[in-house]
């Protein structure tokens, strides 16, 4: 028993020291390459449009993007966290503004042309468009 | 600094309380940092009930309120003569010292070499929060995006439940939330800092209570000192406690918890035992998991107390009152859980042999993962050595809540089949386990060091 506590001990202080130094190496890998982060700056491209939605509640956010992919569903729930308090309904286009986040420009340009929409603002392949009949 | 000054007022809010219940005849170190996760909740629950329950979103009046009752416990206080002594002054006579600090200069290097560990564990802390600063997918998906709705949308921030947001668990309580909220309210902006500096602080308060707590029930600095390396430096553990998740935060209410009724029953201060509900009914307003952790060990407490009728009966009105903006929130606030399907009763997505089979199978795996570091491997080190010691008293009374709340996690992963289980094990098996390690340190520890 008296050797099983003392290997047991041991353990402790090599697995405390152990993650200490795992600690401290991830946190100079961080320093070195801070921009590995992963998902960390999708919604920066959707900043700025939060002044263009003041004091609208609701918003519509398309993409032809599988939402199966989690990079898809990530930039969505970033780019709601960039625009809060407005409310981004996804693939829901009845509203005055609406976000186009497709897998090109050209894909979003032919279906806002085709809803009758007026593309206003287009910034990193992320257009705004407006809806002369939305609610 | 406004940020600090947030954090002196929660601090002298906890403070204060703490000194209410205790006479000053808790350790000061131990205090200061009870204190600053009682006064953290504090915030949280005035933000709750200003802003949420009552509607009114002049960002002064949950300072305001914060800083009366500041006023209102400083001047009850002050009828109190015993409370002129400051309690350092106390501290080499109190009981509530262990051995190592009834010397003076053993005391200064003793609590010394516990804030210097504090120290070194707050840089890889740090500079984690600085490079990611948004936090992880739930922090911008789930807590901090309630915050910036709550904050900014004013009036309309229940568009935050609307269903079209169900992928950020819309029906998740709201106390990290409101905690960021206060900070926000007493700057008068939005600020991201402040839940990267709030995660900060919650992973160096559990360091900090597991070192000082130790320390004062078993007398062994150094064991003090591993117990809390091993649980903050983790890497897994620097990730998600800069990630922003509400975990860390229920992990620190379940640690303050036990400790308080620890230490309340190693100094006989059943005040101490009120904090520990209180402690625990601010947990269940941390997440839906924080509610059940709160009701399995608030019951577990009130069993271990049956004897004593007229304390049993304060803990309980303590607990339920302490309780009841989660009651609010759960029964009038709270949307439906959109994820969510009864797989007892569902034809399409039934709970099934395979699905059963999964869930008691991948624990193990998760256990000897490389990312805890074999953490686990020390816990059964440490349940083997501990032998019986581990299951009398309060330390039973913490392993019948840990295996209860495991229990009734795992119940609740065969009976909801709204999410592919394989999926569901490997993105939330291992937070719930990072909130339980603190108080799974603790419990391990007091058995292995415990005279």
């Amino acid at each position: 028993m008296k050797k099983f506590r003392i290997i047991l001990f041991i353990s402790l202080i090599l697995v405390a020291a152990f993650n200490l130094l795992s600690a401290y190496s991830q946190a100079i890998g961080e320093l070195a390459d801070h921009k590995s982060v992963p998902l960390h700056s999708l919604g920066f491209q959707f900043m700025g449009l939060e002044n263009v939605f003041k004091g609208v509640r609701t918003v519509g956010y398309f993409t032809d993007k599988d939402l199966n992919n989690s990079l898809a569903i990530a930039q969505f729930e970033q780019a709601q966290y960039m625009l809060t308090p407005t409310v981004l309904d996804l693939n829901h286009t009845q509203y005055h503004w609406v976000i186009f986040d497709c897998t090109t420009p050209q894909v979003a340009m032919e279906t806002i042309k085709n809803l009758g929409f007026t593309p206003l603002k287009i910034r990193n392949g992320i257009i705004l468009a407006y809806n002369p009949n939305g609610i | 600094m406004v940020y600090f000054l947030g954090i002196l007022i929660s601090l002298a809010a906890g403070y204060l309380v703490i000194r209410l219940l205790t006479d000053n005849r808790l350790h000061l170190i131990l205090h200061l940092l009870l204190a600053l996760v009682l006064g953290l909740g504090i915030d949280g629950t005035v933000t709750f009930y200003t802003h949420i329950l009552l509607n009114q979103f002049n960002h002064w009046i949950p300072i305001g309120l914060v800083l009366i009752i500041i006023a209102f416990l400083l001047f009850y206080k002050k009828e109190d003569p015993a409370l002129a002594v400051h309690p350092i002054v106390n501290l080499k006579k109190s009981k509530t010292l262990n051995k190592l600090s009834t010397n003076k200069i053993n005391f200064t290097q003793t609590y010394g070499l516990g804030l210097v560990t504090l120290a070194i564990l707050a840089i890889p802390l740090a500079i984690s929060g600085h490079y990611y600063p948004l936090g992880g997918w739930d922090a911008w998906s789930c807590w901090s995006l309630k915050a910036k709705f709550i904050f900014l949308g004013q009036d309309n921030w229940k568009d935050v439940l609307t269903p079209n947001l169900w992928r950020s668990n819309t029906q998740y309580p709201l106390l990290w939330p409101l905690i960021n909220v206060w900070f926000f309210d007493l700057a008068g902006r939005f600020d991201q800092t402040v839940p990267m500096l709030n995660s900060i602080v919650f992973a160096l308060l559990t360091a900090g209570i597991l070192i000082f707590g130790i320390l004062e029930l078993t007398g062994n600095l150094w064991g003090a000192i591993v117990a809390a390396v091993i649980v903050t430096a983790l890497p897994f553990g620097v990730t998600l406690y800069t990630s922003q998740y509400s975990d860390a935060l229920l992990g620190l209410f379940l640690l303050s918890a036990f400790m308080s009724l620890l230490l309340g029953e190693k100094y006989n201060l059943p005040q101490l035992k009120i904090l520990s509900l209180i402690f625990l009914a601010l947990m269940s307003f941390t997440k839906n998991e924080g509610l059940i952790a709160s009701g399995i060990a608030a019951l577990a407490v009130f069993w271990h107390e049956r004897a004593n009728k007229k304390e049993l009966k304060t803990l309980i009105l303590t607990y339920v009152i302490a309780l009841i903006p989660t009651i609010i929130f759960t029964l009038f606030i709270a949307p439906k859980n959109e994820a969510f399907i009864n797989g007892l009763l569902s034809t399409d997505k039934p709970s099934n042999w395979s699905r059963l089979s999964v869930i008691l199978v991948y624990p193990w795996f998760e256990f000897i993962s490389s990312k805890w570091n074999g953490f686990w491997f020390l816990v059964l080190g440490g349940i083997l050595l501990s032998g019986r010691k581990l299951w009398r008293s309060t330390l039973r009374l913490i392993a019948i809540s840990l295996i209860l709340y495991l229990t009734v996690i795992l119940a609740y992963y065969q009976v909801n089949t709204f999410f592919e289980i394989g999926w569901w094990l490997s993105t939330t098996l291992s937070r719930i386990l990072f909130a339980l390690i603190p108080t799974i340190t603790l419990w391990i520890s007091l058995g292995i060091m415990a005279v």
